[in-house]
């Protein structure tokens, strides 16, 4: 079942002094199924933000359909709903405790006892006990990420979107919340998350959606995408002593260049696959234009 | 209900952490010193000149706090983007309005109350007593508040503080100065400023309709039905004005 449908979805803003309108999304179309973890890729610009925010309401498309949870947004799918801006920027004024009890009070009536003990929980869960007294003023940067990250999950959502949850975290900090997001996708929690840590994406998502210039180039498993994306065979051999490497494209290649280096006299070593990287394939497809 | 409580409250408590609300405070206790200062050079007139400082005090900090805080009250909230988060929840545009609003209405109210508590020690200092007419001269400051944080609320819905703050105080002129406006406009023999009186007396509140400090200053009689008359008026201007608001932010972007 898809928790999240997005169909042929569009989107222009006027920009400068005479509104020229300029199109960011140009006809989007993708799912997420629910139970997975789903990363949303595309360079800088190709309207990631832009769909997260037609996908909770904050922007209006222009044209194309959202469904969240086999219906359009509306109150009660948002109580499905959790979300982490990019960037997260939050009332300074509250402590680390008043913080989430308020997010929770906007969208569940839980009992104060019941309320206090989640809050710990999630406190716990992120990491950040100490700090539940503390203004979020005061938080650093990696801090306001993890609590950020605890009032979208305090209400136990389905579905969990987070617009660059990893961004200006220390390699600490990333491990961490790597471990969350696949603690709360173990828990049956569908989660849909833009990056640009490919690492991590390729790490932690089964699914990908990569857009570029507004529209959808590629919508599957990640391991799918990386196995379309080619292969290479790195064979390792002695040559007179010397220890020399070839690489092939394909198997039959391999083969062939083996038998060649035996017949040549070479000791064969090793024959390792070697497969793209998310961050090969992803430069490939969204920055030089090529195809999944 | 639930959501825009929380929001109420939640605004509440960020303006009462913000520095510049005691700062106003401060100012305003200040001037109520100062009317006591001022007050030792007239021997008949101390008390009216204390009542009439202390509430010009009260008057200004809550048309400030309506106006400058207003202003921001959902501004702030799309430029830190505070809001993405709160939007997300399950709650509508219009809760969202109508919780801000109400956070900072019961702040203006408490703002009100605190400095009349201080205004009322001056009182009992001076021996002056204290009776029901200070209270609806407080309600009458409370209306006038409500009317000019609906109307920046409305502004703020379509331009930047700067501007929103000259347009509500452009309101708060021109609805003390409605009066005299009619008046010269019964003057002028062109006929130029008819025009302008009708509009301003048809579509922008009349504040003067709720300034009753005379009541003490003058030592006058309440009118119930009057005073009345005129807080439903307050009221009308705040709930359409909040109307407003709801209808042009219910359709705006604000990611």
């Amino acid at each position: 079942m898809n928790l999240l449908e997005v169909s042929d979805l569009k989107k222009s803003y006027a920009r400068g002094i005479l509104g020229r309108k300029v199109q960011v999304l140009k006809g989007l179309s993708f799912s997420v199924p629910s139970g997975t973890v789903t990363g949303f890729l595309g360079a800088n610009g190709a309207g990631k933000t832009t769909t997260m925010r037609c996908i909770l309401g904050l922007d209006f498309p222009d044209s194309g359909k959202i469904q969240l949870f086999g219906e359009p947004l509306s109150i009660a799918s948002k109580r499905r709903l959790g979300f982490l801006p990019e960037r997260p920027y939050f009332y300074e004024h509250l402590t680390g405790h008043e913080f989430l009890e308020f997010y929770a009070q906007l969208t569940s009536s839980w009992k104060k006892s019941v309320l206090n003990d989640r809050i710990q929980e999630l406190l716990r869960r992120v990491d950040l006990e100490f700090a539940k007294d503390r203004l979020l003023r005061n938080f650093s940067k990696g801090m306001l990420q993890k609590i950020g990250l605890a009032q979208a999950l305090i209400h136990d959502p389905e579905l969990v979107i987070l617009d660059e949850p990893m961004s200006g975290l220390d390699p600490d900090g990333r491990l961490a919340l790597a471990d969350i997001i696949l603690q709360i996708a173990k828990k049956g929690t569908a989660v849909f998350f833009t990056s640009h840590q490919l690492y991590d994406t390729e790490r932690l998502c089964e699914r990908l959606v990569v857009m570029k210039e507004g529209r959808s180039i590629y919508e599957g498993s990640t391991e799918a995408l990386l196995d379309q994306s080619g292969q290479q065979f790195e064979i390792s051999f002695l040559n007179r002593g010397v220890k020399e490497t070839r690489r092939a494209q394909t198997q039959d290649q391999s083969q062939s260049e083996i038998k060649k280096l035996i017949q040549d006299g070479a000791s064969i070593l090793e024959v390792r696959r070697q497969r793209a990287t998310l961050e090969e394939v992803f430069v490939q497809m969204a920055l030089r234009g090529g195809k999944a | 209900m639930r959501p825009i409580w929380v929001l109420a409250k939640n605004t509440y408590k960020e303006v009462i952490r913000d520095r510049i609300l005691y700062a106003l405070l401060l100012f305003a206790v200040l001037l109520m010193g100062l009317s006591l200062a001022l007050g030792q050079l007239s021997f008949a007139e101390q008390s009216r000149i204390s009542a009439n400082f202390g509430l010009s005090a009260i008057h200004l900090c809550a048309v400030v706090l309506a106006i400058f805080v207003g202003s921001n009250l959902v501004y702030k909230e799309i430029e830190k983007k505070t809001i993405l988060t709160i939007l997300a929840r399950p709650i509508s545009r219009t809760q969202f309005i109508l919780g801000k609003s109400l956070g900072l209405a019961l702040l203006i109210t408490t703002m009100i109350l605190g400095l009349a508590l201080i205004l009322c020690l001056v009182f009992w200092g001076l021996e002056v007593a204290v009776d029901a007419r200070f209270f609806v001269v407080l309600l009458g400051l409370l209306g006038e508040s409500l009317i000019l944080l609906g109307f920046t609320l409305v502004f703020s819905m379509i331009t930047k503080p700067l501007l929103v703050v000259c347009f509500s105080v452009g309101i708060f002129l021109i609805g003390h100065w409605q009066g005299s406006l009619a008046y010269f406009a019964s003057r002028d023999t062109h006929g130029n400023l008819k025009p302008v009186s009708w509009f301003v007396r048809y579509f922008l509140p009349d504040l003067e309709r709720l300034n009753w400090k005379d009541l003490i200053l003058y030592d006058q009689p309440i009118d119930f039905p009057a005073k009345l008359g005129s807080l439903s008026y307050a009221l009308v201007w705040f709930v359409l004005c909040i109307c407003l608001s709801a209808l042009i932010f219910k359709r705006r972007d604000v990611g």
